[in-house]
């Protein structure tokens, strides 16, 4: 018998499977919003994962070799990070809570809390982006497409693909926050529509039925590339 | 197509595995990739469907040893994948195993400066003109074999098996050579050659993709600033148009889309240098001593490869045919001396038998063992270890090169099989 034939055939049929594949989650527990938050910029969370059972002493080195790496947190950062990784990924984690609908281990639904934590390091602290990859949020007309659902669209899915901000290209890729609960989606968005120097007044407050509509149409972040083109020009 | 074969080895002459099956006695093999994560092509198109995704942001996968072991290069859609920076968003533009448009091709450009008094920049067009040479080598992840470290304690990584690594033929054009008729003027300071590849970290400050050779090192003497690999274009995923190829050299030495050659008094300090890929000189226990410790005086940058061993057949948990069982398997080194004895034990080390094995493509290459053992039904085990003309070899516990970034593993290959 030639095993690759064997191997082809069960490769493809594991195709269409994988393809479809979630969003890697983690454990539940206090910190798990700041691992999302700060972890998937530069990779995804498979090495977070797979490296379950590092000591303390390893962890703590992790977290100080990714700041060489470019990881944007503050030091108070830091120790959640280590308190979370050592003990929900350390050698002896607790059995896994049953998965909550929404994984926000941090409850605040404080916008401009949630801004510096999960979406500072590639737009900035103050709206500015990092030309090239990351679009400024200060003055970007997305902000109001289509009734302020596109932005909610993007924080809980993603997005993947080239885009036009006043003028300039971005294009990096910006994975899922869909562990954010629709509270913290709307109270982020609804932040972002008015700060730095921002006033989308047109669209009216984003509320968490708007959220949660669109947190029922799952799409992938080259989906919502695809539904910043088919809602029409940013007014 | 072979570079020149080398008949060093006193051991040769075995007929070769043409006029056999490659892999008699296989009953049942099947291998399922993980549903959980994104399939091979999706993230880097042109990678075979089997490949085992580490980590999809990144693009970083293994090959299956059933699918490694079957051809004598290792094409392309299987060759296993290490980038260090995202492969969708910016980075889109490596994630293909097609070779890179003509254009950026026609117009790339490689600056070598530093401490020279004459810095002067190759184009692509002129190194396609010069004369090429062949290098037939081993190209392998540092963390290969990552994941059997973890039975003494956890390191950070993916957690390699044997997959992380393929025999290539890489064409281009010999870089010392090239360097001197360049006529930089270099200064006596430069101890070491620094280069830089194309692919820039995803956030600003973020530690670059820079690696330094000492120039003393031998292997540099057969490094290429190579143009093709397996006789194409080198895949874009690969480091194409242009990578620099040290043979003998750890996947991460051998830097990708090549843009900078720097003559340099001291190694890059850039943290893909001084943190990560660097061994401890000696052995160090998990949580006393972290990758955070390293520093150029306690550890040394994963150069060459050790000296290792894999088996090919049979494969891990495989169900083979008695009584005759043909083990067989690859084994290399850094390519400085040559194998001279690759050795077997189905008695768990207590007795180690001769393999016969091929002279290689070149000392950089896949050297291909064998050995016959006559094996009664039940469960058996079978461990290879290969001793090169310096005596260096590998641990029969490779646990005892534990380091905290996992590199290196070297450790005899033990493979638990049943005999039907």
């Amino acid at each position: 018998m030639r095993f690759a034939a064997v191997v082809l055939a069960a490769g493809s049929l594991l195709l269409a499977a994988a393809d479809a594949a979630a969003e890697i989650r983690l454990p539940e527990g206090p910190g798990a919003d700041l691992v999302y938050a700060k972890c998937r910029t530069c990779h995804d969370l498979q090495y977070v994962v797979d490296a379950k059972g590092l000591l303390p002493a390893q962890w703590k080195a992790v977290i100080a070799s990714m700041h060489d790496y470019g990881l944007t947190a503050s030091k108070e950062e830091d120790e959640r990070l280590l308190q979370y990784l050592t003990a929900y990924l350390g050698k002896n984690p607790p059995p896994a809570a049953t998965p909550a609908p929404t994984a926000g281990a941090t409850t605040t639904v404080d916008g401009q809390a949630i801004y510096a934590q999960n979406c500072a390091t590639c737009h900035g602290p103050g709206g500015e982006g990092q030309p090239g990859l990351y679009p400024p949020l200060a003055r970007n007309p997305d902000l109001a497409r289509d009734n302020g659902a596109f932005p909610v669209a993007v924080v809980l899915h993603g997005l993947e693909g080239p885009i036009d901000v006043a003028g300039n290209r971005y294009d990096q890729a910006m994975p899922p926050f869909g562990h954010l609960s629709d509270a913290q989606v709307a109270a982020v968005v609804g932040y972002v529509q008015h700060a730095f120097g921002n006033a989308v007044s047109a669209s009216p407050p984003i509320t968490t039925e708007v959220v949660a509509q669109q947190r029922a149409r799952p799409m992938t972040p080259a989906a919502v590339h695809a539904y910043r083109a088919s809602a029409g020009p940013a007014k | 197509m072979h570079v020149d074969r080398r008949t060093f080895l006193k051991f040769a002459g075995m007929a070769g595995a043409s006029g056999l099956a490659r892999w008699p006695g296989a009953i049942a093999f099947a291998y399922a990739a993980d549903p959980e994560t994104p399939s091979a092509p999706s993230v880097i198109a042109g990678k075979s469907p089997q490949m085992i995704v580490h980590n999809a942001k990144l693009g970083v996968m293994e090959t299956p040893l059933a699918l490694l072991r079957e051809p004598h290069f290792t094409p392309k859609d299987i060759l296993y994948n290490r980038t260090h920076f995202p492969v969708d968003g910016a980075g889109r533009w490596v994630a293909t195993t097609a070779p890179m448009d003509a254009k950026t091709t026609e117009e790339w450009t490689i600056l070598v400066s530093g401490l020279v008094q004459r810095p002067k920049t190759i184009r692509l067009p002129d190194l396609a003109t010069m004369d090429q040479v062949k290098r037939t080598s081993v190209m392998q992840c540092a963390g290969n074999g990552r994941s059997y470290y973890w039975a003494k304690a956890k390191t950070p990584g993916s957690g390699w098996k044997h997959g992380g690594m393929g025999n290539l033929v890489w064409e281009g054009v010999p870089l010392m050579p090239l360097l001197k008729s360049l006529e930089l003027s270099v200064d006596a300071r430069a101890l070491y050659l620094t280069a830089n590849g194309k692919d820039v970290p995803p956030v600003a400050g973020g530690a670059d993709m820079i690696k330094s050779y000492r120039l003393e090192a031998p292997q540099l003497d057969d490094a290429i600033l190579a143009l093709k690999l397996n006789g194409e274009p080198i895949p874009t995923i690969h480091g194409g148009p242009v990578r620099l190829i040290i043979p003998g050299y750890y996947g991460n030495m051998n830097v990708k889309w090549l843009t900078d050659l720097l003559y340099t008094a001291e190694e890059s300090p850039s943290a893909i240098m001084q943190k990560t890929y660097r061994m401890p000189i000696r052995p160090v226990e998990p949580g006393k001593f972290t990758t955070q410790d390293l520093t150029q005086q306690n550890s040394t940058p994963t150069y060459g490869f050790a000296v290792m061993s894999v088996v090919f057949s049979p494969l891990a948990n495989e169900t083979v045919r008695g009584g005759a069982v043909d083990l067989k398997g690859v084994a290399w080194n850094d390519g400085v001396v040559p194998l001279t004895s690759v050795r077997v034990s189905v008695d768990k080390g207590k007795s180690w038998q001769e393999t016969e094995f091929e002279a290689p493509d070149g000392p950089y290459a896949w050297y291909h063992w064998q050995r016959r053992v006559q094996l009664d039904p039940g469960p058996h085990e079978v461990w290879v270890r290969a001793i090169d003309a310096w005596g260096r070899s590998q641990p029969i516990d490779g646990l005892a090169t534990w380091n905290p970034g996992g590199w290196d593993w070297h450790g005899v290959d033990r493979v638990a099989f049943t005999v039907a």
